[in-house]
């Protein structure tokens, strides 16, 4: 049967520590550049791009948050609603990685219970000031049963790759929608469905 | 042609059933091995609880035109288990253009239909989907009682009747070969290569009504409706609204601006043929015409006139001729090559073929014909046109079979058919949004037929001389075509190519002889072929005298067509930069502004000292509309002492406005912050619609007060409050008022508090002979004079004037976090408030520090009474005065009645008249 095509959007969260480069994921991701200023994330952004998995058209809503801790109770409750959490540490940042059970158990606390996570330790292009081993990462993503990148920003390293499994993972995890089955406002940009055919 | 007003004249239309819209289409019942050609009409049936629908399937003569022509076959309701849906045929390849097979399930049968592909189709599936109950869940279950008229005239089941026109005798599943090589390939896939085509593009407000399958409530419906009405000029926002299918048009439309970036030429073989066959059928093989002399062609357009030329067929559309000759066509085809059947229209005796090798099959799409009458009236089929269109890789064909007026002097009503034929002749798109096409919207025109034009001026033994000599240029110099196409009167901006053979037209019939009939018409060349476009080559251009079939003789050209083909790679890279820079222009155009400032240090915030700072919000190029919005879990945006101002706005592009951070600390804020239990510290966050959140940062310290500080707290500070560690401040405040003893933790504690009875010692000094002392309001510049006296305990400087101290007086006694008569205390008071004794009674009950408190002014006032020649105080101003704010209901202020107030005001009364 021929090909159908369904708009899908996907809203993903990146959270971590301040200064782990959440923006520069991002920006590496939607504009394919990098910045060297750090400018901090005082707020919520977000940026938009489309992807084409499986054939499907899927918009991604990528949200970045502020890593500052005294924002953190605020930023907890954009959780909701995310499909996909990107939870970034800074691989020459002890500290960011320590936090990582934080963010975690703030994940489990807020965020919708079936929401992929996936784990990025960034900066790898700085292998020279790397504190924290690959290993302890894989460890720890393993333990939580998530998915887990070294990734570069700067250096362009496994981003894309990462923003496209997790989309995939959240696409595989979609229900094959029956009739009935959802109900997705499309004006809140829910995405789109179309008129299903068994064979698809 | 829409056959469902055959289908509409077999319906009741009665009191109780209206009709109001049913899509038909033609489609072919598969069960099993046998396949019946059926229309599908979807009925409505309008009642007072609401409408319900079903399926009437018609057995059908070839083209249904009234009832008489439909019998109805049978009815399937449009239940809740009613489902329609798609189906891939099972061991099948699905081949691009093929029909849609759909299976209809129901509890009691299960159908399996194949639908001919297209729009036509698509939006008979759509409505079917919208008819689906489940659609509306407040409507009831169908109940479907107006089916039962119908079901009683229900024929007997006929034998199966000829298959469709679409569907030829022997036909198997679409694809399957006929005759020499040839195979039915009908209709096409109506997407466009790999583009993806969002299924919400086809029919208006489509996504609506694709959802209706998915329990969308009328409710939401008429939301989404209602949200349409949206102004174009907010392109960000309706970019970011799939349902507008904005994004794939400008997709496409970018797409169609970078073809070259993407697609290179490349030569295809086409084979135009004409043989106007003057009502005859074929009784020679037409391989001469059709393949002999040249190497097998990519594409066969093949067209015919005067292919039957009996009132049966003019009057009722019907001939068995159309199959002789598609049968002969198709076995005259080259025979080095398969070939699929793309499409065959016909208009009376107008017939086109479109034949493509078969490997090219996947290649062709969006296949439309259409035909358009210009005989009898104007209108009737005798004469006129047929056309296909279609798209071959990336380049828009358009092949147009003609019949025009004939008659030598009648040119210029031959101008005006192919005028017609060009104005009348539209084609659908799949996007019905958008305009229908035209013939001259297309890259490669081809247009071939009996034009009819004649050789003018010269009579028929000077013509037949001229070509006798095979002087054709002499001739041509005659041809009305030639002279027309000069002046431009029509076919402008054709080509056609130099006729290098002798006029197909007039011939005895079987012979190569000219016309000998009574008329001995002059020899003419009137089939013709001529073409429009970019990269045509014409390789031949002859007639085939060896057909002797008809007066004409048939004629062929050969060209070599440039085809736009498109890389693949280079495509989906052009594919992937225009979303991308789809997704950079939705990105900018996401509300954004930049704010002067984001973190906001208040200092030395004092009690009801208000403190002010601005920002700026400098917008972007969007406009954008911004609030302050709260927090999880707050019910305001920001703390009780905080105000931003304005909250909320809009903003034009390129604009700013100015927000004022205000801070004020009142009486109902102020014990909290000198507890610690509050701090100066706040994180507001600005959110703009549909766009971005800022977060604004607020921090600074408050200086604790006398204000707002309970009595026993201060009571226990010995040292002006400022004087005092922030530490011993909070467990002051916090530590709860004891009735009993007081003071075990504590040493020495006062009597009262020191900040009361400065207050109150400074006007028994300087204003027990004020006139109208507690009437007259202080001024605030002095009361934050006094206040830091108080704070500081430099009471020494205190220089303020009587009023304004006076009011510090009130405004203490009004932050006191628990009022002098204590809350548990305060109905007691109210009940005995006509009797001294036992409001004497009461107050005896209440802590030791407010009861010193409560006599000690008392007795104030009782002294300012005895001025009260001076002073102009009597006991029922003070009385109202002190009155609400000794006595506070616990409740809060919006319980106090009058009654109430006037009770507290005569406790108050009773102690300014009677000494202790």
């Amino acid at each position: 049967m021929a090909k159908k095509t369904y708009d899908l959007l996907f809203k993903l969260l990146l959270i971590g520590d301040s200064g782990v480069g959440k923006t520069c994921v991002l920006f590496r991701f939607s504009d394919d550049a990098f910045n060297t200023t750090f400018i901090s994330t005082i707020g919520i952004d977000f940026k938009i791009k489309t992807v084409e998995l499986q054939g499907k058209k899927i918009k991604l809503q990528i949200w970045d948050t502020a890593g500052q801790e005294r924002f953190h109770t605020i930023t907890t409750s954009y959780y909701r609603g995310a499909m996909g959490i990107m939870l970034v540490y800074d691989i020459t940042n002890g500290k960011s990685f320590e936090n990582i059970s934080k963010w975690l158990r703030n994940i489990d606390e807020h965020a919708n219970e079936d929401v992929e996570r996936m784990l990025l330790g960034n900066k790898c292009d700085m292998d020279d000031k790397r504190v924290v081993p690959k290993g302890k990462g894989e460890q720890i993503a393993r333990e939580h049963g998530i998915r887990f990148f070294e990734t570069s920003a700067k250096a362009n390293i496994n981003i894309e790759k990462a923003f496209l499994t997790l989309a995939e993972d959240i696409l595989r995890k979609t229900p094959v929608k029956e009739p009935n089955s959802e109900n997705v406002d499309i004006s809140s940009g829910g995405g789109v469905t179309g008129w299903k055919s068994k064979c698809c | 042609m829409d056959q469902s007003v055959a289908i509409q004249e077999t319906l009741a239309e009665g009191e109780y059933c209206i009709i109001i819209s049913f899509p038909a289409v033609q489609g072919v019942l598969c069960e099993g091995e046998s396949r019946q050609s059926r229309l599908l009409g979807l009925v409505r049936h309008r009642q007072k609880r609401g409408q319900e629908h079903a399926l009437f399937l018609y057995m059908h003569r070839r083209m249904a035109i009234t009832g008489d022509d439909v019998s109805l076959d049978q009815i399937v309701p449009v239940s809740r288990d009613f489902t329609l849906e798609e189906v891939s045929p099972e061991g099948e390849l699905y081949i691009l253009g093929s029909d849609v097979t759909v299976q209809l399930d129901t509890a009691e049968l299960s159908l399996i239909f194949q639908l001919p592909f297209g729009s036509h189709t698509r939006m008979f599936l759509q409505e079917v989907a919208r008819a689906c109950p489940g659609f509306d869940h407040a409507s009831p279950d169908p109940e479907f009682l107006w089916l039962s008229q119908y079901r009683c005239t229900r024929p007997e089941p006929e034998p199966p009747t000829p298959l469709g026109w679409n569907a030829p005798p022997g036909t198997g599943p679409p694809c399957a070969g006929i005759g020499g090589g040839v195979s039915d390939f009908d209709d096409s896939r109506s997407d466009k290569r790999g583009l993806p085509v969002d299924p919400s593009s086809w029919g208006q407000d489509t996504p609506d009504n694709l959802l209706t399958r998915q329990n969308k409530s009328k409710y939401e419906i008429t939301d989404m409706v209602r949200s349409s009405t949206i102004t174009v000029s907010d392109k960000a926002h309706i970019l970011s609204m799939q349902k507008f299918g904005l994004r794939d048009t400008i997709v496409k439309s970018r797409l169609v601006q970078k073809e070259e970036d993407y697609t290179y030429i490349q030569n295809f073989r086409f084979f135009v043929g004409t043989y106007n066959v003057n009502g005859q059928s074929p009784k020679e093989g037409l391989r001469p015409w059709l393949s002999h002399g040249i190497p097998a062609p990519d594409v066969y357009c093949v067209g015919f006139q005067e292919l039957d030329l009996s009132k049966e067929a003019f009057f009722f559309h019907d001939t068995p001729k159309e199959e002789e000759w598609f049968k002969a066509v198709s076995e005259g085809l080259h025979p080095d090559a398969k070939y699929a059947k793309v499409k065959l229209i016909r208009l009376v005796g107008i017939m086109l073929l479109l034949y493509v090798r078969h490997e090219h099959a996947a290649h062709i799409s969006e296949v439309e014909a259409e035909t358009v009458g210009t005989g009898i009236m104007g209108r009737m089929g005798n004469k006129g046109g047929v056309a296909i269109r279609f798209q071959f890789h990336n380049t828009s064909i358009c092949v147009v079979n003609s019949h025009l007026a004939a008659h030598t002097e009648e040119y210029e009503r031959r101008n005006q058919d192919y005028k017609d034929i060009c104005s009348r002749m539209q084609f659908c798109q799949i996007d019905p949004g958008l305009p229908p096409l035209t013939i001259s919207k297309h890259d490669v025109i081809l247009w071939l037929g009996d034009l009819n034009y004649r050789i003018e001026e010269l009579d028929v033994e000077t013509v037949k001389n001229l070509i006798e000599e095979e002087d054709f240029q002499t001739l041509y110099a005659y041809d009305q075509l030639k002279t027309q196409m000069a002046t431009k009167a029509v076919f402008e901006g054709f080509i056609e190519g130099e006729l290098t053979f002798q006029p197909t037209y007039k011939y005895d019939t079987g012979s190569d002889d000219w016309d000998t009939s009574e008329k001995c018409r002059a020899p003419a060349w009137c089939d013709r072929v001529l073409w429009k476009g970019k990269n045509i080559t014409q390789l031949s251009y002859q007639s085939h005298m060896a057909l002797k079939t008809s007066d004409h003789k048939p004629v062929s050209s050969v060209f070599d067509i440039g085809v736009k083909m498109v890389n693949e790679e280079r495509y989906r890279k052009t594919l992937e930069e225009i979303v991308c820079s789809l997704d950079k222009m939705e990105n900018a155009n996401v509300p954004s502004v930049s704010l002067s400032k984001r973190e906001f240090c208040f200092q030395n915030v004092k009690y009801m000292q208000l403190q002010v700072q601005s920002f700026t919000i400098q917008n972007g190029q969007v406009p954008c509309q911004f609030e302050f919005i709260n927090k999880p879990d707050e019910k305001s945006y920001c703390k009780q002492w905080l105000n931003a101002n304005p909250s909320r706005g809009f903003l034009l592009p390129d604009s700013a406005i100015e927000i004022e951070l205000e801070l004020f600390v009142n009486k109902t804020t102020a014990t909290k912050l000198n507890s610690g239990e509050d701090k100066i510290e706040d994180i507001l966050v600005l959110h703009l619609d549909r766009g971005k959140d800022y977060f604004l940062s607020v921090s600074g310290n408050y200086l604790p007060s006398c204000f707002g500080s309970p009595i026993h707290t201060l009571c226990y500070m010995r040292e002006p409050i400022l004087d005092l560690p922030l530490e011993t401040i909070r467990e002051l405040t916090l530590m709860p008022l004891q009735t009993e003893d007081d003071g075990v933790q504590l040493e020495n504690p006062l009597g009262i508090p020191k900040e009361l009875w400065m207050m109150v010692d400074y006007l028994y000094q300087n204003a027990v002979q004020q006139e109208d002392l507690f009437q007259q309001p202080g001024l605030r510049s002095e009361f934050e004079h006094i206040r830091d006296c108080l704070d500081t305990g430099m009471i020494e400087t205190l220089s303020a004037s009587n009023h304004s101290v006076a009011e510090a007086l009130l405004l203490f006694l009004e932050s006191l976090p628990e009022p002098v008569i204590c809350y548990n205390t305060y109905h007691n008071c109210l009940e005995c408030s006509g009797n001294y004794t036992a409001s004497k009674q009461v107050i005896s009950t209440l802590p030791t520090f407010h009861q010193n408190v409560f006599n000690y002014l008392m007795t104030f006032l009782r002294e300012l009474l005895k001025n009260s020649t001076k002073n102009h105080l009597d006991e029922n101003i003070l009385a109202s005065i002190f009155g609400s704010l000794l006595l506070r209901n616990p409740a809060g202020h919006q319980k106090l009645d009058m009654a109430e107030k006037k009770k507290a005001q005569e406790f108050i009364h009773l102690f300014l008249c009677n000494s202790p």
